[in-house]
């Protein structure tokens, strides 16, 4: 079905060119998907980042390519402790809790993805993954705000794009209005009791009321909206549903708190969270070790949020992401440096999963990017783009990475089609 | 008294400011002027202050502004004086941070070996890292750096010098967690912007130019004429390979997996793979060609603006003329160093003016003089300077006014700004109250309003970071946002409400807030409301507010308790969020 509807972009394409259309009208037409799971205003879209350069190669294991093991004497995860997917790729075992969503075909992983522009700095390299424009640093906003900014049918609602954390990432930064929420809990006016701080809230709710023009007013309207619907969420007693074990820490709180606010029907419709912890210059470790670790908790937490959500998951996808991969071989210190393309994972309902998505390249020094590292053969771009407009039906592409033609053709297939 | 003070302040406007022509707004009270002047030109009012400035006239107050060398500043000065970071130059900061991460990464090995001796246990997370005191101290003093700004902004005599001082920063902005911009940023801002912020415009914009922090926020540092060997790379290529060379399938007898566990003690003899690789990796590393990020920012935000007149040939041939201005040593903090094996000697021509081959460093120069007083440059850089000051859509008048006195001085930064502030446009009743406060501008004034004195503890920048302004950790090139929809969004208000709220009860640690001398508590609530009234808003309390505030305290029967709620409510409500 795919395939065909790919075949009718390019003849039928062609045709209409010839009778002058707007090359626009044609993504449009090629994207406008019928909804295969809820109505697109319940669809929800959560990006993770893996900030410090998440070591693909560890995390989504080539264990069918002897040149990893050859490269990785120290590190490499050893093949009988890799849990495989597909016969060359497998998880990294500390990921074996993602397993049964691969199974039941909601997680996809890509690899070999990247950007365009070769910057090995994670200031520049984050920066572009996040403003959606690789190599152009004035942009002033980044690209889910632009989503947000072109598709405003389905946003009233001050919860409809949350980053957990307690500043607004550059990712969502922009015109358009977005949370940043540290703790669902301390959301609001603060003060020691309930009682106290509804008497706050009423005092400041009538000073807006009564005094606020322009901007202000609106804002502040949005503000004690959100206030109020938070209140009847209760978010300090909440359970995780189906016995989901979030892990301890800031991530798996984030993600609780994620699937606390999607089960509450606030609106939500993007949200973001960190992931820190993946600049392995030292000692990553294989199997055991730092980079296990983190995997656990990354891989635990996805879990427990997948499990949590239940049948909502029916409209959810998760996107991780990492602003660059690192090096095939394994430095001096145990670790490794700065690379190139690396790994992302999908998962979710309306995820063409069970598969390996993207191309792969090969380990081979001659088709490495500048002879060390993973060579990208998907732009970035292309999977953000896709799950935009077949995952949240974003109609205006061109206009969320602007500098970048989107193509249906070039999607790597993440999303049910 | 008051009616000779009227007349001269009228008078003082009259001649000063051709009123007429363009603005047929209601000339403002004394009282009204100098609240502007002081919204706008400083970070808010101190108790008391509105009168004064009216009293002794608005613009013989602005006139003093403009020449901030001629105020005192010496309560100040002493509390500068506590920060020890000032004491410190690049070098030595760059020692501090190298010092924590060597220390970092010796934890990362030894939680690494950890780790490894704990194979089969199970680990719920990272395990906890502890932070020594070298990482402490690196982290101390950049929370200290960003006090100090706001210690400035909120004690300086010479508000207008620091309020340029803040725009300056943003205009020509770098990132604090930029590698080494960690220790090269206190540089840039003490000895860049600070004392240029008032001279002229091509003197600022050839001092960032040449400034580490700059060359290496936007990568001009590794910008090379393509084929150009630097002399360090010439004596690695000169080297013999020590070990096999690596090829595809290949291994060498002796390769990089140590025998005894653990990384061995780098010698090259021992180990001659991984001598290789570190040759092979700084010559990878070496820059290989132009840079075009510094130029076209350059070209964008700091001089012509993005509508400008230039192409993107422009903005690589900028970037040609620039190459080889780099830095000695960015690692250890060092200075900026020409590097003429870098630079591309070639022709170039940017906007139509030709720059003849043979060139080396100086043609930069002579680039960005053209550059400072390009006509586009003198009208993008007015227009931001008349955003800031009178509106975010600034009106055509006084961004012309500011143009031609920007011709008239040579682009004398002083000059343009006193243009700025006698233009008609500047106390035109709509301009008035029209601009949203920054995160910093609301945090400052809101401080001096209550007569704070903030301490050298981060507190209350962490407070302007928590209402989404981080200070120098701005990433992109183009500053922290001059326009209010940037700043006005439901999660920032309700920060700013319990910021508000938490000052005004006294209960911000850092800040000592002396409310019994600019609001005595007082069991009479119209009283109350009176004080609150003219020490936070000069007086401009809508009906609206003071019903709120009559209605939330009179229940409160502890004066110091009604105090701080109406404080409160007056610094998070709407009208103190305008200035």
């Amino acid at each position: 079905m795919a395939i065909s509807r790919r075949v009718f972009v390019k003849s039928g394409g062609l045709a209409l060119f010839s009778l002058g259309l707007d090359p626009l009208f044609l993504a449009r037409a090629a994207l406008a998907v019928p909804p295969t799971a809820g109505p697109p205003d319940r669809r929800i879209l959560v990006c993770l980042f893996q900030r410090g350069a998440v070591d693909g190669l560890n995390m989504i294991v080539p264990h069918g390519d002897p040149l990893y093991y050859r490269e990785r004497p120290r590190i490499a995860v050893p093949e009988s402790d890799v849990v495989d997917l597909d016969g060359h790729f497998g998880l990294h075992p500390r990921l074996a809790a993602l397993k049964p969503w691969w199974e039941n075909k909601s997680l996809a992983a890509i690899h070999a993805i990247g950007s365009p522009d070769s910057t090995r700095s994670h200031f520049d390299a984050q920066d572009y993954m996040e403003s959606g424009t690789p190599g152009a640093k004035a942009t002033p906003d980044g690209w889910l705000n632009r989503y947000c900014q072109h598709d405003r049918e389905h946003q009233n609602t001050p919860f409809r794009a949350v980053a957990f954390g307690p500043q607004l990432p550059r990712i969502l930064a922009g015109s358009a209005p977005s949370l940043a929420i540290d703790d669902l809990q301390a959301f609001g006016l603060r003060a020691p009791q309930p009682a106290a701080r509804d008497r706050l809230t009423r005092a400041f709710e009538d000073l807006y009321a009564g005094s606020a023009t322009g901007l202000l007013s609106t804002s502040s309207q949005e503000a004690f909206e959100a206030v109020q619907m938070l209140k009847q969420v209760t978010p300090g007693q909440y359970q995780p549903a189906n016995g989901a074990d979030y892990p301890r820490g800031r991530f798996g709180k984030a993600m609780m708190q994620i699937a606390h606010l999607i089960k509450a029907d606030m609106g939500l419709q993007l949200a973001f969270a960190d992931v820190t912890g993946w600049d392995t210059h030292v000692n990553q470790g294989s199997s055991e070790g730092q980079l296990a670790a983190r995997l656990a908790e990354l891989g635990q937490a996805l879990g427990a949020f997948a499990q949590d959500l239940g049948e909502r998951l029916r409209d959810v996808v998760v996107l991780t992401m990492s602003e660059f991969g690192r090096t095939v071989r394994e430095n001096g210190n145990g670790g490794t440096d700065h690379g190139h393309a690396t790994a992302m994972l999908v998962m979710g309902g309306p995820v063409n999963g069970g598969r390996m998505l993207g191309r792969w390249p090969g380990l081979d020094p001659a088709d490495r990017f500048e002879g060390r590292d993973v060579a990208v053969t998907t732009d970035f771009r292309d999977l953000f783009a896709e799950i935009l407009a077949r995952h949240l039906g974003a109609k205006d592409l061109a206009a969320i990475f602007p500098g970048f033609a989107p193509d249906p053709a070039r999607f790597p297939g993440a999303i049910k089609v | 008294m008051k009616t000779r003070t009227l007349a001269y302040v009228c008078g003082a406007l009259a001649a000063l400011a051709p009123v007429g022509a363009r603005a047929q707004a209601p000339i403002l009270t004394p009282r009204d002027s100098a609240r502007h002047a002081l919204n706008r030109l400083a970070y808010g009012p101190r108790p008391g202050e509105v009168d004064r400035v009216a009293a002794d006239g608005v613009m013989r107050w602005i006139d003093r502004q403009l020449s901030p060398r001629k105020i005192d500043d010496g309560p100040l000065a002493a509390r500068e004086r506590r920060f020890k970071i000032l004491d410190y130059d690049s070098g030595e900061l760059a020692r501090i941070y190298v010092d924590a991460q060597r220390e970092r990464r010796k934890q990362q090995r030894r939680q690494g070996d950890a780790d490894r001796d704990s194979v089969g246990a199970q680990h719920a997370g990272p395990l906890p890292q502890r932070m020594d005191s070298s990482q402490e101290r690196g982290r101390r003093l950049a929370g200290a750096f960003q006090e100090l700004a706001v210690v400035r902004a909120v004690l300086s005599e010479r508000q207008l010098y620091e309020v340029m001082v803040d725009f300056w920063t943003n205009h020509f902005n770098v990132f604090l967690a930029k590698g080494a911009d960690r220790f090269l940023t206190p540089s840039y801002i003490e000895h860049t912007i600070r004392p240029r912020a008032l001279g002229k415009f091509a003197d600022l914009l050839i001092a960032t130019a040449e400034s580490p922090a700059m060359l290496f926020y936007l990568d001009n540092w590794e910008s090379v004429a393509p084929g150009s060997k630097s002399p360090q790379a010439m004596r690695l290529r000169a080297r013999p390979l020590f070990g096999a060379r690596p090829m595809f399938g290949a291994r060498p007898l002796f390769g990089a997996r140590p025998m005894f566990g653990g990384p061995p003690l780098f010698d090259p003899r021992r180990d001659p793979m991984r001598a290789d690789s570190l040759r092979r990796q700084a010559l990878e590393r070496a820059p290989k060609g132009i840079n075009e990020n510094y130029a076209r920012e350059l070209l964008e935000l700091h001089t012509l603006g993005v509508d400008g007149g230039y192409t993107q040939q422009d903005v690589i041939q900028v970037a040609r003329i620039l190459t080889g201005w780099s830095v000695a040593r960015p690692q250890q903090g060092g200075d900026f160093e020409f590097h003429d094996w870098a630079h591309d000697y070639g022709e170039k021509v940017v906007i139509g003016v030709t720059f003849p081959a043979g060139h080396g460093r100086d043609e930069g120069v002579r680039l960005l003089k053209l550059l400072a007083n390009h006509p586009a440059t003198m009208h993008h850089v007015s227009r931001r300077l008349c955003q800031r000051f009178v509106n975010d859509d600034p009106p055509d008048g006084c961004v012309d006014d500011a143009v031609t006195a920007w011709k008239r001085s040579d682009g004398d930064i002083r000059e343009v700004l006193r243009a700025i502030f006698r233009s008609p446009d500047f106390w035109a009743s709509e301009n008035v109250r029209a601009k949203i406060k920054t995160p910093l501008e609301f945090v400052v004034s809101a401080a001096r309003a209550v007569g704070g004195d903030p301490d050298t503890t981060p507190r209350l920048a962490q407070v302007v970071a928590r209402l989404g302004e981080p200070l120098y950790l701005h990433v992109a090139p183009d500053g922290y946002p001059e326009r209010e929809d940037a700043w006005v969004n439901s999660g920032a208000l309700l920060d700013r409400m319990n910021a508000a709220v938490v000052l005004a009860a006294g209960r911000l640690p850092g800040v000592t807030v002396s409310l019994d001398s600019v609001v005595p508590a007082t069991p009479d609530a119209e009283q109350l409301i009176a004080q609150a009234n003219g020490a936070v808003l000069s007086g401009t309390m809508s009906e609206n507010t003071k019903a709120v505030i009559r209605r939330q305290i009179s229940d409160i029967s502890d004066p110091v308790q009604a105090r701080a709620l109406a404080v409160g409510l007056a610094i998070g409500g709407p009208e103190f969020q305008r200035r």
